[in-house]
């Protein structure tokens, strides 16, 4: 019977020597390595209020238009340049190739005059204007929305407050019932006393959602795509690509403090979105108030939102129109992946393009 | 310098390989030149590298060594020509309870290779030390290997009433010392769960050789192992870390962290206030004020522009085409809406039936 592990020494030199070589020309592309651009597509800005900046991206020339725009919310958490990170992987620009009209806020980097912000101020306030002021640009009395991730339980909870200002609704990764089993984040924040960490921090650091984040699998995230990496350093374009990922995994905002104890108080700890209870500012919402079509996309391997977290809004909003999209990805992989690229942005196009 | 350097490689690994080859199963030199040419290397071409690339390539450079190292550790006491299974089996075996000694903390002083590659288990400590040290300027590491004092000892002392008219600040400090001391307490608690994992980790590991072995697979490269090893590490932590005592342990981290600085910054407001210096309670309240009244300047300016929109169009009037209470960034070239009546069709894919 032979042995589980053999490992010639000569094999182990050559992969030694491999191994050295790799890094000595990687040394050579990464000293070479450009400024990480972030973003790619041009647009331009066409609101600001306070720290949030509303985009609007070019449409590509000989593309029928969607006539009704699609504002995409993205989380608080993280940066939205996720969307649109590189040139071959970027959902905005796949969503502009269907023609939509896409329109993107970037929350911006909260500071501790923020820190009162609440999710009232972010959603009635920042997310009602910027929808205002498109409705207004275009003299529509209602838009598509996609929203993603932390974005995407906004959008719902924005829709249930304002049906008449949300023609489709995409969300994407989105988590509705805070509370399944395999849900890591949610057992941790459980035994979390947010209240005093709130109260001592003020803003929560977004050094300590890193930390979160990285703790799911930290060998993998932390160690191991280190040594993947090994492989491709001599490559400059994926040296690249992989250090705009670097960036974009360490680009984390501060939390304004306000709204993040009302997020994992009510969504995390309480599961309110589902289990009722949830009020933002002097409204309650009720996922049954959403009457638009609704196209629900998730990630058969997202570790962030397992995909039970998002197929749970299935009947519960009033929607007559309610479709689901599972991706083969993780909670990444479904904005940048070849074949999210592929799959995920040209059925949201045609899902809208079918609604508007 | 980098051809310095692969030569050098070149030349101990030729050498290496061919005493291998000799002494049948001969052991690695005691110190490893590959990783010191590799250190060396890094340390003249270090300072030139910008930020994000230098933090990667000391990752990777971390991970390299550690999955040669866990190579040289694995295969080194191997029969690697002309010995039996079953030898084999006792070398492995007897390197896995190496491991396990050496997270149970019996290899202090031993198998230098070997307590490195342990190290290895502590990358989510690491983060979380690393994490903490950004936001306090006390290092996130400093009450780690600090002897937890007896609870009834400390308890006694902390609990004396203060007396005079400093009793308030004994007061503080006492509450310091408890919070310190629990915060450590937490810590112990949350590394010592870590290295049960750990041990857990060296037992899948074993498993998944017996049962390679059964299915005859085997791994033939430093990255194989090292992926291996991943793979059972990741395993036993995403089991591990679902379960409630984690939670607990986890929160209880978080929460006496959060405790203690508390305390901290409550006694910093109070030396800027004894300085008369504004404390960073006074801004909060600030904050809070200057937040209430944007918001309701804010939902003064909406009202008062819905008003107008209404005015204009019972005048007749085209309305503005933005509203005042927003601030378009630039000119708009919106195109001219058009207005079509929506026909609801079926969906494009779907995998639950519309509800």
């Amino acid at each position: 019977m032979m042995l589980p592990i053999d490992i010639r020494p000569d094999k182990l030199s050559e992969e030694m020597l491999d191994f050295s070589r790799k890094l000595g020309q990687g040394m050579e592309n990464l000293l070479n390595a450009e400024k990480i651009d972030t973003g790619v597509t041009p647009r331009e800005v066409v609101y600001r209020e306070d720290k949030l900046t509303l985009f609007r991206y070019q449409a590509p020339e000989g593309v029928k238009r969607n006539p009704v725009p699609l504002l995409v919310v993205y989380a608080l958490v993280n940066r939205p340049y996720m969307t649109d990170i590189q040139e071959d992987r970027s959902t905005i620009k796949g969503l502009l190739a269907t023609g939509q009209d896409v329109y993107l806020i970037d929350w911006g980097y909260p500071d501790h005059a923020d820190r009162a912000l609440t999710i009232d101020d972010y959603l009635n306030g920042y997310l009602d204007n910027c929808i205002d002021f498109i409705r207004e640009s275009h003299g529509l009395d209602a838009i598509n929305i996609l929203g993603i991730c932390q974005g995407g339980a906004f959008s719902l909870c924005y829709t249930a407050m304002n049906p008449e200002k949300v023609k489709n609704l995409v969300t994407m990764v989105t988590p509705v019932d805070f509370q399944t089993p395999d849900n890591l984040l949610s057992a941790w924040v459980q035994h979390m006393d947010v209240d005093l960490a709130v109260d001592t921090m003020g803003n929560i650091p977004g050094e300590i959602l890193n930390w979160t984040f990285l703790s799911l699998k930290p060998f993998s995230l932390t160690g191991q795509k280190y040594v993947n990496m090994v492989d491709v350093l001599d490559d400059p374009d994926k040296i690249k690509n992989f250090l705009r990922m670097e960036k974009w995994i360490f680009d984390s905002p501060d939390q304004a403090g306000e709204t993040f104890r009302q997020f994992i108080k009510d969504f995390y700890q309480k599961n309110a979105l589902i289990n009722g209870g949830l009020v933002i500012g002097d409204q309650e919402v009720s996922l049954t108030n959403i009457g638009c079509p609704l196209l629900n996309i998730y990630a058969l391997q997202d570790h962030l939102v397992p995909p039970d977290a998002s197929r749970a809004l299935a009947g519960r909003t009033g929607s007559k129109d309610y479709t689901e999209l599972a991706f083969p990805g993780g909670h990444i992989g479904i904005y940048v992946s070849g074949k999210a690229q592929k799959e995920v942005t040209p059925a949201i196009g045609k899902w809208l393009n079918e609604r508007s | 310098m980098t051809e310095d350097w692969l030569s050098l490689q070149q030349k101990y690994w030729e050498q290496w390989t061919d005493l291998s080859r000799k002494a049948l199963g001969a052991q690695a030199p005691a110190t490893n030149p590959w990783e010191t040419a590799m250190d060396q290397w890094w340390k003249a071409f270090a300072p030139a590298t910008p930020d994000l690339s230098r933090t990667f390539m000391e990752r990777m450079m971390e991970q390299g060594k550690m999955f040669f190292r866990m190579a040289d550790t694995f295969t080194h006491n191997l029969p690697q020509f002309g010995g039996s299974a079953t030898d084999g089996w006792s070398s492995l075996t007897k390197t896995l309870n190496d491991m396990q000694q050496s997270f149970m903390g019996g290899q202090e002083q031993g198998d230098q290779a070997l307590h490195k590659m342990m190290a290895f288990w502590e990358l989510p400590y690491d983060n979380w030390q690393r994490m903490m040290s950004s936001l306090s300027p006390i290092p996130g590491d400093l009450l780690r290997n600090m002897p937890h004092a007896p609870a009834s000892t400390v308890d006694k002392v902390l609990s004396a009433p203060g007396l005079g008219y400093t009793r308030e600040e004994q007061s503080q400090y006492q509450d310091l010392i408890r919070r310190s001391l629990d915060y450590q307490k937490a810590l112990q608690e949350y590394m010592s769960f870590f290295s049960g994992m750990g041990m857990k980790s060296i037992q899948r590991m074993r498993a998944t050789l017996e049962r390679m072995q059964a299915s005859d697979k085997v791994i033939d490269s430093a990255r194989g192992l090292y992926d291996t090893w991943v793979g059972c590490c990741e395993e036993v932590y995403a089991e591990e870390v679902q379960s409630t005592e984690y939670a607990r342990i986890h929160g209880h981290l978080v929460n006496a962290q959060m405790a203690l600085k508390q305390r901290m910054s409550i006694m910093v407001d109070e030396s800027l206030g004894a300085m008369n210096m504004p404390t960073r309670n006074e801004l909060r309240t600030l904050q809070d004020r200057v937040q209430q009244v944007r918001r309701e300047n804010k939902a003064l300016r909406k009202e008062l522009h819905g008003l107008q929109l209404q005015v204009a169009a019972l005048g007749g009037q085209e309305p503005a085409a933005t509203s005042p209470g927003l601030r378009p960034a630039l000119a708009q070239s919106a195109p001219a809406p058009v207005k079509r009546t929506v026909v609801r069709k079926k969906p494009v894919t779907s995998t639950s039936a519309d509800q």
